[in-house]
């Protein structure tokens, strides 16, 4: 069941960030995200979509161009206000690429109650809501234990729950396939797709194809320049060879049929298939 | 799995649109520590482009510019007299210039670090409680003098001319020190710098220490900052002193704990790759006819300096 698309949630307009005012990280991007939507920003490594996702959660600040969330403009300023940073967070949850990082409480279930708990949410309340978490994503077990004692794969099971637990409408993730398992990835992928089932805007940052294919998700692609290349659906985007050898994506690979050599573009996931 | 989502998540937050009130929130004392901290990474960025610079200066081998630099600090703690201070403060700013390095900023880094460890460290022993002599200005006047165990406290407190000489001398000795040693890392690229060292024979166990505290401070403050966003992303509203303290404390220990953890895999990898107890680096290129011209130069510069 897909649920219905409502009106944007999130609008990036000239969106634009370099590293100490020198090195480029974004250029001029205009995004228009809707509600309930999967939305994937997908690039080769360094395009700057990690730094597009942190200012799209309000961590770091954009040096060029607006950002919106439901038409209220997200500034450092605009976070400095009570009340608007409170409403921002409550909303936005975001998943780092390095779960390490991300983990900062002694166990893991000080990491599920840490955010409801900053909600003012009563603490039965966030309780339950840890439980709940935990049993979806199958980490009772580690309830207790520190973060620093997680394998990579539990840690991005309590990295996720520990945002979850906030409940936010928009979700975003940085490259949350990255080094897991298959069976961990096929976990997150069911995962994703249930969250997305029950209502919540995903915005997932990644170089995996294949996670881009199974989500379906409207596509913006950036380029090794920093800008948006092409937006479309799955289907188009995934289907344009050209734009995704250029953009770094799948590439040129040779291989010999006995003594034929032979070339066609190659991905691990979707482009090994071999062209007339 | 869409059995198992929680009924609280399919709940929307609140339908509500935002309404705008008061209620600012102040920086805390962490965030104003990390955008500090977020300067360390910048400084060392600033350190690596500046050292790739093309000038007389940046070409000069890094075993000659290191020995320049030890040659010169021991003439700056040589002198005696002020006046050849300032003719060397002179020449280094000449240098500056010659290297093409941005003198503002630079001289701003260097008297920020004169003014704290040269003269606000040594102000208080020009007072004529610590260092006898003629007091010029007088800041506190008592009715007697007073014996206290082994020490003497005069009717009238004030800064000597000897203490403030004393002061001023070692306040330009330290802008002189500092100064050097920033010419030297802004024009030298780390690894270079490492190799001079390798060359001079410094300690193998010496080298290890910097080479890794200087990778340790950018793996370091690169997770505190990583760390300090991932709490910002989960949350809301004024965080109090005393929170925040609690906070960084228990902090510590994970920062701690991770970074241990980092360190182990480092060294595996080191390991890995047949590391034993003896640091190898490639061999360095011989000094060329402009090197020994520049080391000649600075040899001749030091012997006036400490012949003046």
């Amino acid at each position: 069941m897909d649920v219905a698309q409502g009106g944007p949630i999130m609008r990036l307009e000239g969106i634009g960030y370099s590293y100490h005012n020198r090195i480029p990280a974004v250029e001029e991007v205009d995004l228009t995200i809707s509600e309930g939507e999967k939305f994937a920003i997908i690039g080769a490594n360094g395009t700057g979509k990690s730094t597009l996702m942190q200012i799209m959660s309000g961590l770091v600040h954009q040096t060029a161009g607006k950002i919106f969330f439901r038409d209220q403009e997200v500034s450092e300023q605009a976070l400095k206000n009570r009340s608007f940073l409170k409403y921002f967070r409550e909303r936005v949850g975001y998943v780092f690429q390095d779960s390490d990082v991300q983990l900062f409480c002694p166990t893991v279930l000080d990491e599920l109650l840490y955010g409801p708990l900053q909600l003012n949410v009563n603490e039965d309340e966030a309780m339950d809501r840890a439980r709940e978490v935990m049993k979806m994503l199958e980490i009772e077990n580690l309830r207790d234990r520190p973060t620093y004692m997680l394998s990579g794969g539990e840690k991005k099971r309590v990295a996720i729950g520990s945002v979850l637990t906030m409940n936010p409408e928009v979700m975003l993730f940085d490259e949350p396939t990255n080094g897991l398992d298959p069976r961990t990835q096929c976990f997150l992928i069911e995962l994703l797709v249930a969250l997305s089932e029950a209502g919540k805007t995903l915005v997932i940052a990644t170089h995996d194809l294949s996670l881009v294919s199974e989500l379906e998700t409207m596509v913006a692609l950036l380029s090794e320049n920093h800008r948006v290349a092409k937006i479309g659906t799955s289907e188009e985007i995934l289907n344009d060879e050209a734009l995704l050898l250029k953009a770094n994506l799948i590439h040129e690979h040779i291989h010999y049929h006995g003594k034929e050599a032979h070339k066609h573009s190659h991905s691990h996931f979707l482009f090994h298939r071999h062209s007339e | 799995m869409k059995s198992k989502i929680p009924a609280f998540l399919i709940e929307r937050t609140s339908v509500q649109p935002y309404v705008p009130s008061k209620g600012r929130l102040k920086k805390s004392f962490i965030e104003k520590g990390i955008d500090h901290l977020a300067e360390v990474i910048k400084s060392g960025y600033v350190q690596w482009e500046t050292s790739l610079m093309d000038s007389i200066f940046h070409r000069i081998d890094a075993r000659i510019k290191l020995l320049f630099l030890l040659f010169f600090v021991v003439i700056v703690s040589l002198k005696h007299q002020i006046v050849p201070e300032f003719y060397i403060a002179g020449f280094i700013f000449l240098l500056t210039l010659i290297a093409g390095l941005n003198t503002l900023q630079f001289y701003k880094k260097v008297l920020f670090l004169g003014f704290f460890f040269g003269f606000l460290v040594a102000l208080p022993s020009a007072l004529n409680v610590i260092s006898r002599g003629e007091v010029v200005v007088p800041i506190l006047h008592l009715s007697r003098d007073y014996n206290f165990w082994v020490y003497h406290i005069p009717a009238e407190i004030g800064m000597t001319r000897e203490g403030l000489n004393a002061v001023s001398m070692l306040t330009i000795r330290v802008v002189n020190s500092v100064s050097l040693s920033f010419l030297v890392l802004f024009t030298t690229p780390f690894p270079e710098i490492i190799k001079a060292l390798k060359v001079m024979r410094v300690p193998d166990s010496f080298i290890m220490i910097i080479t890794l505290c200087y990778k340790y401070i950018f793996i370091f403050v690169k997770t505190v900052e990583d760390m300090h966003l991932a709490k910002k992303s989960r949350t809301v509203g004024q965080v109090n002193n005393a929170e925040a303290r609690q906070w960084v404390g228990a902090r510590i220990g994970s920062v701690f704990k991770k970074t241990q953890l980092r360190c182990e895999e480092i060294f595996k990898a080191m390991l890995g790759r047949g590391f034993s107890t003896e640091i190898r680096l490639y061999q360095s290129r011989k000094l060329s006819s402009h090197d020994i011209a520049a080391g000649g130069i600075f040899l001749v510069i030091g012997g006036l300096f400490l012949w003046m």
